[in-house]
């Protein structure tokens, strides 16, 4: 026993310290990336100044400023000053000032965009879950119907299409062919105060971004994976056994079946929420949607790498963190797999 | 050299026999060799589909203009035929890049295990958690000047390759224990030789439907950065008329729903036909294995 609970504990510390190097590593590998962009802020910044009209800048007086932008922004210094400057701040959570909207912070920009991501991603996530799932069980149990296949030549057909291309032919039939939802944007009133209007207009512009983000992923993997699982588990010894028994189908739908691919899925589920800060970059971008793939998108192209490195660093820490929370978890889920 | 034409062999075969038995693999193969003619007769292009206002603008489809002409004076029928051509010539080069990388890496990994196997699983899961889209945005603004359609598909392939290499290991790993490994391994076989003669022939199947994914993957990834802006816009690929038609067309407000729907149609025909092509190999390899 004693024994036993020493393996556990190796094989937690071991995952812990892989899950923080491999965010670290992470960190350090998209910050050189990050940090070879040739869209430099501070030299925009001057430009901008320089270049309006009218403008008379002392050119000694333009090299200082120029210094001291790079000094503010902590751009300048050796690279590997700047690196360990940047890796103390991505410690305490603290991104340094965002480049295009100086002096506030990075992480306060993102973090005031993440409601709106968190919750498009959550919903529909949860949505693509639950539906996919269940119709996939009910697709494998009664395989012979005509619904059952006409439901899989749909989802054989909508599950290799990505979700932006989703989005623009749901703009085309919903938003330009019959007009019925807006084009775009997160709400169309100026907010007064938080009341039932206001949510439900949020709701209503974000019903299309969450259809293209659910269709391709309910009818498609969800569906898929669980309808081959459910034809999988009713040919087992134990599924069959159940029929001779003569228990009732819905019994063997709810305890037998539902039980055994609830497993994977599961797995499949935690992978997916730990992708949600990550946001759907392109869907958000079509759709005019105020996420946090629009703030990544808008800070590749102004220079802002603080911004930019923060939405990242939320994104990695999602993913990272629903892997290893997976990787404790399981063998508390399913008996049969042990810490190694 | 053999051995290689010795697999190219089992792979034509493999191809040759689904088609006749399995339905969604000759569908999807029908469509592949549709798109592969439409690309092949962009060599035969009369216009130049990389220039402008060579054609007469916003004429809805008609027999002249098969899939009519675009706001920028261009046939769509004919910048269609190059647009499959590069965007498949991107993914090409994905598919044969990222999905050898993950052979390679996977059959290391699984077979040697230990050290080198943390070490590359390490590895792996870093660029796992790294946000594959804005790492090529990032990447392509960079690189902005340099972009060929070659090497966009390079490119593409930093992101695409962990997948393949984890699943390859994975195979190895189970394939690993089994008594003809050990047979072979105890009647002094290489390694290469139990790589490519004892474990080739089951990973094979796994491999094409790798192949055939991060085929879709790519085509999808190059769409998503062209409609951002960020691929080779004076170019023709399949993402890049996307973005001419919604950001300099305005083909939806200006009702040239042609415009539009071409790429986007042949977009979704391409994901499906592949898809069923890579279904069809999955079917397969499953009877295999069992």
């Amino acid at each position: 026993m004693i024994r036993g609970s020493k393996q556990v504990l190796k094989y937690i510390a071991e995952r812990t310290i892989v899950y923080v190097a491999t965010i670290f590593s992470g960190v350090t590998l998209t910050y050189l990336i990050v940090k070879a962009m040739p869209v430099d802020a501070v030299e925009n910044i001057l430009f901008g100044m320089i270049s309006s009209v009218g403008a008379v800048y002392d050119p000694e007086s333009v090299i200082l400023l120029r210094k001291n932008l790079y000094e503010i922004f902590g751009i300048g210094g050796s690279p590997i000053e700047s690196y360990l400057i940047f890796i103390r701040r991505v410690f305490t959570f603290d991104f340094g000032p965002s480049t295009i909207a100086y002096p506030t912070p990075a992480s306060e920009i993102v973090f005031k965009r993440l409601p709106w991501t968190v919750g498009l991603l959550l919903a529909s996530t949860l949505i693509t879950w639950t539906t996919g799932n269940l119709l996939g069980v009910i697709a494998g149990y009664f395989r012979d119907r005509k619904f059952a296949r006409v439901l899989e030549g749909i989802a054989i057909t909508l599950y290799p299409i990505p979700y932006y291309i989703m989005a623009l032919i749901l703009i085309f039939l919903f938003a330009y062919l019959l007009r019925i939802f807006p084009l775009g944007g997160g709400l169309s009133i100026i907010p007064e105060k938080f009341d039932l209007q206001l949510v439900l207009n949020i709701i209503w512009h974000s019903l299309l971004p969450a259809a293209s983000l659910i269709l391709p992923g309910a009818l498609g993997w969800s569906f898929l994976s669980s309808r081959t699982l459910t034809m999988q588990t009713l040919t087992e010894d134990y599924t069959r056994y159940a029929e001779v028994r003569g228990l009732p189908g819905s019994h063997i739908l709810r305890r037998y079946v539902l039980r055994n691919i609830l497993l994977p899925q599961t797995t499949v589920l935690a992978l997916s929420l730990g992708g949600i800060f990550g946001g759907a970059l392109l869907t958000e971008i079509i759709f005019a949607y105020p996420g946090v793939g629009s703030i990544a998108y808008r800070a590749i192209f102004s220079g802002d790498i603080y911004t930019l490195m923060a939405v990242l660093f939320l994104s990695m820490i999602g993913v990272a963190t629903g892997t290893y929370l997976l990787d404790l978890l399981y063998p508390l889920i399913d008996p049969r797999v042990r810490y190694r | 050299m053999a051995i290689a034409a010795r697999f190219m062999g089992k792979i034509v075969s493999l191809f040759v026999m689904l088609y006749r038995r399995n339905l969604k693999f000759r569908l999807g193969f029908t469509i592949i060799l549709i798109l592969l003619t439409l690309g092949f007769l962009s060599f035969f292009s009369p216009t130049n589909t990389r220039t402008w206002y060579v054609a007469p603008r916003d004429r809805p489809p008609s027999l002249e203009y098969p899939f009519g002409t675009s706001s920028m004076g261009r046939d769509l029928f004919w910048e269609l035929c190059a647009s499959i051509r590069n965007s498949l010539t991107i993914a090409f080069v994905t598919a044969m890049i990222a999905s050898h990388i993950g052979l390679f890496l996977g059959f290391i990994a699984g077979i040697r295990g230990g050290i080198i196997d943390r070490v590359l699983m390490f590895l792996t899961d870093t660029f796992i958690i790294i946000p594959g889209l804005p790492l090529l945005m990032v990447v392509t603004t960079v690189l902005k000047r340099y972009l060929t359609i070659p090497f966009l598909g390079m490119l593409i392939s930093i992101v695409s390759w962990p997948w393949p290499s984890r699943q390859v290991r994975s195979m190895v790993l189970s394939l690993r224990e089994r008594t003809f490994i050990h047979t072979a391994r105890l009647s002094g076989m290489s390694t290469s030789k139990v790589i490519l003669q004892e474990l080739m022939p089951y990973v094979l199947g796994w491999h094409l439907v790798n192949f055939t994914n991060t085929i879709l993957f790519s085509i999808g990834t190059e769409s998503g950065l062209a409609i951002l802006g960020l691929s080779i816009l004076d170019d023709n690929t399949l993402g890049v008329m996307i973005y001419w038609a919604l950001n300099w067309g305005y083909a939806l407000f200006r009702g040239i729903w042609w415009w539009l729907a071409t790429p986007v149609v042949t977009l979704v025909l391409t994901f499906v036909s592949f898809y069923l092509v890579s279904m069809g190999i999955n079917e397969y390899v499953h009877r295999l294995v069992r």
